[in-house]
């Protein structure tokens, strides 16, 4: 571990606030690395004492910026704590342990990083504030502007989204760019719809494949934001324009907005996983999800593209359900058929 | 005075992309405009304000202003806006989507 992890993130922000460029640049870096860091199996010994808790134990804590800017914000439910009267807090509360179970029962996962870090989440961050987000340590929710959008905390899949995030950033810590970029919010999607379809009991035909339904406004043409089974079906509408994901390599958009358009290219990967739980059939996250899963945690890297994503996955279902078994035979066609 | 705002990434992906003339804003929206411009200290901020690395959906900014033969454009990414930029981007924002 570098010394410079000795000096507390406080001194660091302070240095990324007022440092020249220099530190400001050696600063951030720290600071993301001590984010990483918790996530490294090698200093587990080390950490764990000091940061963990009981395996399996949830640990939610729901904050309110009271439509301001400054994170957390103030503490308004935490673990255990009853109902409040404010739907975005339960909510948020509600899909944070949904998402939390989905990840324990179903691959065996301790939270964001395996050891039951603690889930932090902000609602009402902002003014009219159209959006979600993962900052590296807790998840922020805006109410929507009220017009378009409703509050994020609406739909289930979008929190299991935002938490996704965590996890991709605790295994395969894909850069938020291009087609890695892509990557990192596809598997976002991949694991808030199965969260949302877990918690539904759904199967591959009975789910709607849909992130974000429920987000907009009455009067919005839109489905949701996203359609991972059709790319580009989600919302036509004339305030919107038209949902611009592909579904094929051949129509990839190369563009410099939204970090290289990783939420445009990420319909392409989507696609991919839909139609590998598509010919598997069942609940997807059983075979698919857990295809997905341990490519993201065991071998898929930071600067990873959709073939190291395809081949990896190919590779890990074959180690999973065997060389030229119908799991691997169905991801790679699942691949092929997007372009890949 | 003219004003270009544009912002991109988030959740959603969606672009948001406005310009305002403040000539030809209602008068008690021009003094509005001015009055945050200069309460952010808009003209000296730095061209980029934003974390080497880009972080799961973040939104960027692009306010440009060009006003009297002058043009400064400030790139700012949603974890390094200083607290007195955001009264303006707030009513950037609310501007561009036509809220009431």
């Amino acid at each position: 571990m570098p010394a410079c992890c000795i000096i507390p993130p406080y001194i660091l922000r302070s240095i990324v606030l007022r440092g020249d460029e220099r530190q400001r640049s050696a600063a951030w870096a720290t600071l993301t690395d001590s984010e990483q860091i918790r996530g490294e199996r090698r200093i587990l010994t080390v950490l764990a004492p000091l940061a963990g808790t009981a395996t399996g134990t949830r640990r939610r804590t729901i904050y309110d910026a009271r439509r301001g800017y400054s994170l957390p914000g103030r503490l308004v439910r935490g673990e255990g704590d009853p109902k409040t009267r404010d739907t975005g807090v339960n909510e948020a509360y509600d899909g944070s342990g949904a998402t939390y179970d989905f990840f324990y029962r179903v691959y065996g996962r301790k939270s964001i990083d395996n050891r039951g870090f603690r889930l932090d989440a902000t609602v009402h961050y902002g003014v009219r504030y159209d959006n979600a987000f993962w900052n590296g340590r807790q998840m922020v929710y805006g109410d929507g502007d009220g017009r378009v959008f409703r509050r994020f905390t609406i739909a289930l899949d979008i929190i299991g989204h935002e938490l996704a995030h965590g996890v991709t950033q605790y295994e395969a810590n894909l850069e938020y760019r291009g087609q890695p970029g892509a990557l990192n919010e596809s598997f976002s999607d991949v694991f808030g719809s199965l969260v949302k379809q877990y918690r539904r009991r759904q199967t591959v035909g009975e789910a709607d494949w849909l992130i974000g339904e429920g987000l907009f406004m009455p009067g919005i043409r839109a489905k949701g934001l996203r359609s991972m089974s059709n790319p580009g079906s989600a919302y036509d509408d004339p305030l919107l324009g038209r949902d611009p994901q592909p579904g094929h390599m051949r129509d990839y958009v190369e563009t410099y907005d939204d970090s290289g358009g990783v939420h445009i290219n990420s319909g392409i990967p989507n696609r991919a996983f839909y139609l590998l739980a598509a010919r598997l059939g069942g609940f997807a996250w059983e075979k698919a999800g857990r295809i997905w899963y341990l490519a993201l945690c065991d071998k898929l890297s930071t600067h990873a593209k959709f073939a190291d994503a395809m081949n990896l996955t190919v590779r890990t279902a074959g180690e999973l359900y065997g060389r030229n078994s119908r799991e691997q035979k169905a991801t790679r066609e699942a691949w092929a058929e997007v372009g890949c | 005075m003219r004003i270009m705002f544009e912002r991109t990434g988030g959740f959603a992906g969606l672009k948001l992309k406005a310009s305002f003339e403040a000539d030809s804003l209602p008068p008690r929206e021009a003094r509005r405009l001015h009055k945050l411009l200069h309460d952010s200290r808009f003209f000296e901020l730095p061209l980029r304000l934003e974390s080497p690395a880009s972080r799961p959906d973040h939104f960027l900014y692009r306010v440009t202003v060009e006003k009297e033969n002058c043009v400064h454009s400030v790139l700012a990414s949603e974890d390094a806006i200083p607290g007195g930029l955001r009264p303006l981007l707030d009513w950037l924002t609310a501007a561009a989507l036509r809220l009431p």
